[in-house]
């Protein structure tokens, strides 16, 4: 079945995904279905929702869609520039397939693919990095150009694609983990990094030591079982670095699966506070923290609104925050899955609005229902 | 409030002085012409100058100003290149020099809260005891502002490794269009909500007053190699460039230089720069000795199959802060050497490196103008130097045609406007090079987000007309275009 404007139908390819109900589902093919959709979408006032690969949908608020939008049509690969390190592809690319290539020249994204089904848009629309952002930084900090569909069907290129760059406001930074609310991402230029020689990863007793130790290792991290750092450079470098925590040695990177329950919650402290912070977690709770970086991923196996409040409380109270990645949709109407809203929301509205002037888009996803 | 406002306005500076004092509120023809302008080319008109020295003294000349209906201009140092605190219409200079507390440096998170008139270097001063230091590092890093930094996202010459200064900042603490003050990030990692931290940095002072920053410091490397690699052409050198970053290496800096500078250089500084050679890189790489080692061996063989005419390793911190001092006061020694100058700043990708320098000498001749090159090689970022005489008639047009070709060059590379130095008066008309008038609408949408009246550095940034009515225009419920 062809649509009016040339977009797949979504029930032609991905009859296995979890997507919500809804009037149409699409897969446009270009931004300029992507576009039509869109405007479409604006004239009748129907709320759309951007599908990736639907490994990130917990972020937010829910919506409840007339119109899904699904991205992973939109997976060419524009141009690598391998000498240049920088990459343009479409934002429904999947990270793992992108890796993939890329590897080929011991090159990297530095984007975190868990999920085989994770794309480049999902990432960066639910803003996040991978655990080499001890070293690297956040994603945000590589996303050089966008190209983006904002909600009344405006196609809108920024920033350029060179890795140095000050030309015009940084509306691709500002994409970053805006959950699709500034527009649907189409097709990112990336700076990529080399990816060094030799990988290692030693088990540590004291994640604190280590991290003084070590020379702005790639990550240290700890999980209810223990501590590992994870050390990339030359063999020699990596080797040197190894020696100085004395730790059991392995060739590699053994990262831990991310824990995945029930309910996913991301702890985010000022990097001092974390090991008060993994004290604080509720009994049971399964995580990922990342040391000197101030994140734990953590996984419930309950709904546990008492107890995370309570942790919320608690990392607010030193600057941080206690966000819900994932859960039962009744969670989301018993907690606010942000928590406190951020200062600014009323520049927060205005900057959407200049998007998405009616709101079609991911409408409300955002802290304070922006 | 677009109307350009001239001479004194009496009532305003009265206000003003009510709320500063005397001392800090500025406006005999002397004072206006002494902040009429930055370090580069063009010249403005303020209507008062004023000093502040705290948050609450910078949401009160915004309320100010406001009242008054005149636009507000953020400055620092005034070392900008691209016009950003000239105050074009005229309006409230608003100098944060004072502000130049280092509030609180917490060791433990590598940040410290700053005032935004703190200056680069002294910043990477305070925080040298607890072995950090403040990664962006402009040339201009003595005199220039951390206010300054934020709002031009400036780089230098380590930028290449650890990126321009929007990645070094958490937090800021804006005063807005309003008068209100609100802090945007924080010290926690991804803030939620939209990143209006990151939309800031980088605006000129188009969008809010910064009044203080929570920095990110960077630890100090265990150990360094610097190396000066000395080449008979341009081209060597930047074929050089090319292949340490196709070889997967990125140094911690990559700087390159041309005969003429090296030699304008020298004749300041004496400090032994290979005058004779056509073209010098300065390479250094930073980490663990192994580290640094292994990369020092990679580049320099690199640099010789590319016939290299020399390598030589900063042997001692001595010998390596010479070759820093050299390339850091390369415009402070043309300045000595030429009545004025124009310092350019665009972007290619850092492929076509060696056919852009080629083209950026030729418009030079083409111009009968001096171009001497010192920039960022290894992130593309390209410094064309134009050395004149303004007295001359019509030559500062010249030199500004040529500014724009060499603009017009890089963007058909591929490449971009500015790397560091901003948009400000400089290259506004340039915009559309590389952007769709679409796309102009959008940026021009982040703005009236901000701003909408225009109290915050008006005219900068974006070409006039940036703002398309055609665009997302209210459609009505249930219409079908
Ligand atoms: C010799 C020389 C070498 C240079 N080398 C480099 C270099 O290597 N890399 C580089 O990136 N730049 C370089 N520059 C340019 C310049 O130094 C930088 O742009 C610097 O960051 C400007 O800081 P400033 O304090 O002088 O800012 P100013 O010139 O005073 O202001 C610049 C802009 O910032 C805004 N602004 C200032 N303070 C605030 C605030 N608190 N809130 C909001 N807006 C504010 C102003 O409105 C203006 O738009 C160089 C300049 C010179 C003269």
């Amino acid at each position: 079945m062809k649509t009016p404007f040339g977009a797949i139908p979504a029930a032609d390819i991905s009859a296995d995904q979890a997507i919500p109900p809804a009037e149409i589902a699409l897969a446009p093919t270009t931004l300029e279905q992507a576009s039509q959709a869109l405007r479409i979408a604006t004239e009748r006032r129907m709320k759309v929702l951007v599908w990736g690969g639907g490994n990130h949908q917990g972020y937010g608020h829910r919506v409840h869609p007339d119109m899904v939008l699904i991205t992973t049509s939109l997976d060419r690969i524009e141009v690598w520039e391998p000498e240049d390190l920088t990459i343009v592809a479409e934002a429904g690319a999947r990270i793992s397939q992108v890796e993939e290539m890329l590897a080929g020249k011991r090159q990297t994204t530095v984007l975190p693919h868990h999920s085989p089904t994770a794309t480049i848009g999902g990432a960066l629309a639910a803003g996040l990095s991978s655990y080499k952002r001890f070293r690297y930084g956040p994603t945000r900090d590589r996303v050089l150009e966008t190209k983006v569909v904002t909600g009344d069907g405006r196609i809108v290129r920024s920033g350029g694609r060179v890795v140095k760059n000050v030309t015009g406001y940084d509306i691709p930074r500002l994409m970053v983990g805006a959950l699709g609310r500034m527009g649907l991402i189409g097709s990112v230029c990336l700076k990529l990094l080399p990816t060094p020689a030799a990988a290692v990863t030693v088990s540590v007793e004291d994640p604190a030591d280590a991290l003084a130790a070590l020379y702005r290792p790639l990550a240290v991290l700890s999980t209810p079982s223990g501590h590992s750092a994870f050390l990339w450079g030359t063999q020699a470098e990596v080797e040197s670095q190894a020696a100085r925590l004395g730790g059991e040695m392995l060739n590699g990177h053994a990262w831990p699966t991310v824990p995945s329950r029930l309910v996913g919650w991301s702890l985010r402290l000022p990097p001092s506070r974390l090991s008060e912070g993994l004290e604080r977690l509720p009994e049971g709770w399964d995580y990922v923290a990342q040391q000197g970086v101030g994140i734990a991923e953590c996984a419930a196996d309950q709904v546990e609104i008492g107890a995370a409040r309570e942790l919320r409380g608690w990392a607010e109270s030193v600057g941080g925050a206690l966000v819900l990645t994932d859960g039962p949709e009744t969670l989301y109407e018993r907690i606010d899955p942000w928590g406190r809203a951020p200062a600014g929301l009323e520049y927060q509205r205005k900057l959407v609005a200049g998007f998405d002037p009616f709101g079609v888009l991911n409408g409300g996803r955002l802290p304070g229902g922006v | 409030m677009a109307a350009t406002l001239t001479g004194r306005n009496t009532k305003l500076r009265d206000d003003l002085i009510r709320l500063l004092g005397a001392e800090r509120v500025m406006d005999s023809a002397l004072e206006r012409h002494l902040y009429a302008k930055d370090a580069g080319v063009y010249r403005g008109n303020p209507t008062v100058v004023v000093m502040i020295e705290t948050t609450e003294e910078a949401a009160q000349v915004v309320r100010t100003a406001r009242r008054h209906g005149v636009p507000v201009v953020a400055r620092g140092a005034g070392t900008g290149l691209s016009a950003g605190a000239v105050p074009e219409v005229g309006g409230v200079v608003l100098v944060t020099t004072r502000m130049n507390r280092i509030e609180e440096i917490d060791a433990e998170n590598h940040t410290a809260w700053v005032g935004p008139g703190v200056i680069n270097l002294d910043l990477s001063r305070a925080t040298t005891p607890f072995g950090m230091h403040f990664a962006p590092d402009p040339s201009s890093q003595s005199a220039c502002t951390v206010g300054g930094n934020i709002a031009c996202n400036s780089g230098g010459p380590h930028c290449l490794s650890e990126g321009s200064t929007v990645n070094h900042i958490l937090a800021l603490e804006v005063v807005t269009d309003t008068g209100d003050v609100m802090i945007v990030g924080s010290g926690a990692p991804d803030p939620v909500g939209l990143d209006l931290r990151g939309i800031i940095v980088g605006s000129e002072g188009t969008l809010g007053i910064v009044t203080r920053a929570l920095v990110k410091l960077t630890p100090n490397p265990p150990d360094v190699r610097t190396m000066a690699v000395a080449f008979a052409t341009i081209e060597d050198a930047a074929a050089t460039v090319s292949g340490i970053i196709a070889a997967g290496l990125i140094p911690a800096a990559l700087e390159m230089m041309d005969q003429l500078m090296m030699q304008a250089i020298e004749n300041w500084l004496h400090a032994g720069l290979p005058v004779e050679a056509g073209a010098l890189l300065l390479a250094e790489v930073t980490g663990v000795t192994e580290a640094v080692e292994a990369e020092a061996e990679m580049i320099a063989g690199i640099a010789q199959s590319n016939k290299a005419l020399s390598v030589q390793v900063a042997a001692s911190p001595a010998e390596r802060e010479l070759l820093w001092k050299s390339r850091k006061s390369a415009f402070g020694a043309v300045a000595q050497a030429a009545p004025d100058y124009y310092l350019h700043d665009t972007v290619v990708p850092r492929t076509r490196l060696v056919e852009a320098m080629r083209q950026v000498y030729e418009i030079g001749q083409r111009y009968q103008i001096t171009m001497m090159n010192v920039f960022h090689a290894g992130d593309g970022n390209l410094h064309p130097l134009m050395a004149f005489d303004a007295s001359e008639p019509g030559r500062l047009d010249e030199v500004k045609a040529a500014a724009d070709e060499l603009v017009e060059l890089c963007v058909e590379k591929g490449g971009v406007l500015s790397g560091e130095h901003g948009i400000g008066m400089e290259k506004r008309h340039l915009m559309p090079l590389l952007f769709t008038e679409m796309d102009l609408d959008a940026q021009a949408r982040v703005k009236d987000a901000f701003d909408a009246e225009g109290v915050f550095n008006p005219g900068k940034v974006l070409p006039e007309g940036s703002r398309c009515f055609d665009f997302g225009r209210p459609v009505p419920e249930g219409a079908w275009v």
